[in-house]
């Protein structure tokens, strides 16, 4: 993909973007995605080479552990495969603590306990076989927990 | 037209125009960055766009410093567990590092107290903070210079600009978070101006010849005033090394490959 810098796109704007108001308005809203991607960025060390940011996986587990702390909120879970083998995974949110009570729906230290069945859409490692991913959609004992948005959370699905 | 409604009109635009609703020598507030780059100068770091539009002025001890730093974010990020940044293990960000990347809404603020003598900045992050002196002091002369994270500073104004300089850094820390590398040789300079009353700009340009060949401008950085921080929940972000070494321990590491276990 090429760069995107500011000044590329100042130079870009007037020739190319603002011809109608359909333009003005497809403009608006790439620059709106292109700072939406920022948002996440900002919040997390090097999610998108420890992660592979296109695929996800889905979880099925119970918790053992959930860590509500800085640099970012970890859940540690047990999962269950057909055989009855179990595998200890690490998940991590992408928001921060603060950021996440700042959504204001509820996140806290109590959110899940040790036994906790979780629903977990995540993104896999880039190392085979690793067992740790990057939380994308959470259930906990069937209720949806919102990882983004909120008055004062980051903007965007992640 | 009568000159005396002339005269009117003269007198109306001259003496009609609203004051200024802010005051240009106050910078005191909570300001979020908004512009979106993250580091010195004006490379791009959004993700799925981090290649550098401007290319630092390395020197070739620069160059040997800059490809040792192994950031987790830009063209050469890695991932944490097989990185090196000093945010890892939850060492001083230092300035500038902390104008350039941790200030952004809703992540953390940076507070401007100005009081006689001092203008003191207050970073949400690592909750640091650092003063710089407006009583007129020079900077210390290169034989009395204590190396600090943050560096000496002093400042002064011209005309509307506050303009902060500063020596004595330690090379310890990163200017951003894409790893590019200063020594203690490093000057800076920052230059802030009130654009309006809810607009702060800052530009800062580095001089530090065992690194860069030529004085380095950084692009400009925008801050908006946050007259809300009040009613956000505001934790206390510390980034704890024994947390933090737990997370790189359980999680990094094995996201990254060194698979430490859990």
């Amino acid at each position: 993909m090429p760069t995107i810098g500011r000044i590329d796109v100042l130079q870009l704007r007037p020739r190319i973007y603002w011809r109608s108001m359909l333009n003005r308005r497809a403009f608006s809203l790439c620059i709106t995605a292109v700072f939406l991607s920022g948002v996440t960025a900002v919040a997390h060390h090097g999610s998108n080479v420890s992660y592979q940011l296109d695929k996800t996986i889905a979880l099925t587990g119970t918790v053992t552990e959930w860590e509500f702390v800085n640099p970012h909120p970890q859940i540690y879970f047990d999962v269950k495969n057909e055989s009855g083998e179990v595998a200890h995974w690490a998940a991590e949110l992408l928001p921060t603590p603060s950021m996440m009570k700042n959504m204001q729906v509820g996140w806290s230290r109590t959110t899940m306990k040790p036994g906790d069945q979780i629903q977990l859409v995540c993104n896999p490692s880039r190392v085979a076989g690793a067992k740790a991913c990057l939380a994308k959609e959470l259930q906990v004992n069937g209720k949806a927990w919102p990882l983004a948005g909120g008055p004062g959370g980051p903007k965007g699905k992640q | 037209m009568r000159p005396s409604i002339l005269l009117a009109v003269t007198a109306l635009s001259i003496f009609g125009q609203a004051k200024p609703d802010f005051d240009p020598h106050d910078l005191s507030g909570h300001w979020n960055r908004t512009s979106r780059f993250q580091t010195f100068s004006n490379v791009f770091s959004g993700q799925g766009a981090t290649q550098g539009t401007a290319e630092a002025p390395l020197t070739a001890a620069g160059k040997v410093r800059y490809e040792a730093n192994k950031p987790g974010y830009g063209p050469r990020a890695s991932p944490p567990a097989l990185g090196n940044d000093p945010m890892g293990t939850c060492d001083p960000l230092g300035i500038p590092r902390l104008l350039n990347t941790e200030v952004i809404s809703p992540h953390q603020t940076l507070e401007i107290v100005q009081v006689p003598g001092r203008m003191i900045q207050f970073f949400e992050w690592h909750h640091d903070w650092r003063e710089v002196f407006t009583d007129g002091r020079a900077l210390p002369a290169a034989d009395k210079i204590d190396f600090t994270w943050n560096g000496t500073s002093v400042g002064r104004w011209e005309d509307n600009v506050f303009v902060v300089d500063s020596i004595g850094f330690d090379d310890r820390t990163w200017l951003d978070k894409f790893g590019y590398p200063h020594s203690e040789e490093m000057r800076l300079q920052e230059r802030y101006r009130r654009v309006d009353k809810d607009t702060l700009e800052l530009t800062m340009t580095l001089t530090d010849p065992e690194t860069y060949s030529r004085p380095w401008v950084s692009d400009t950085k925008i801050f908006r005033i946050d007259r809300d921080k009040s009613k956000r929940w505001d934790e206390q972000i510390y980034c704890v090394p024994t947390e933090e070494y737990k997370f790189n321990q359980r999680v990094r590491d094995e996201a990254g490959g060194k698979g430490a276990g859990k």
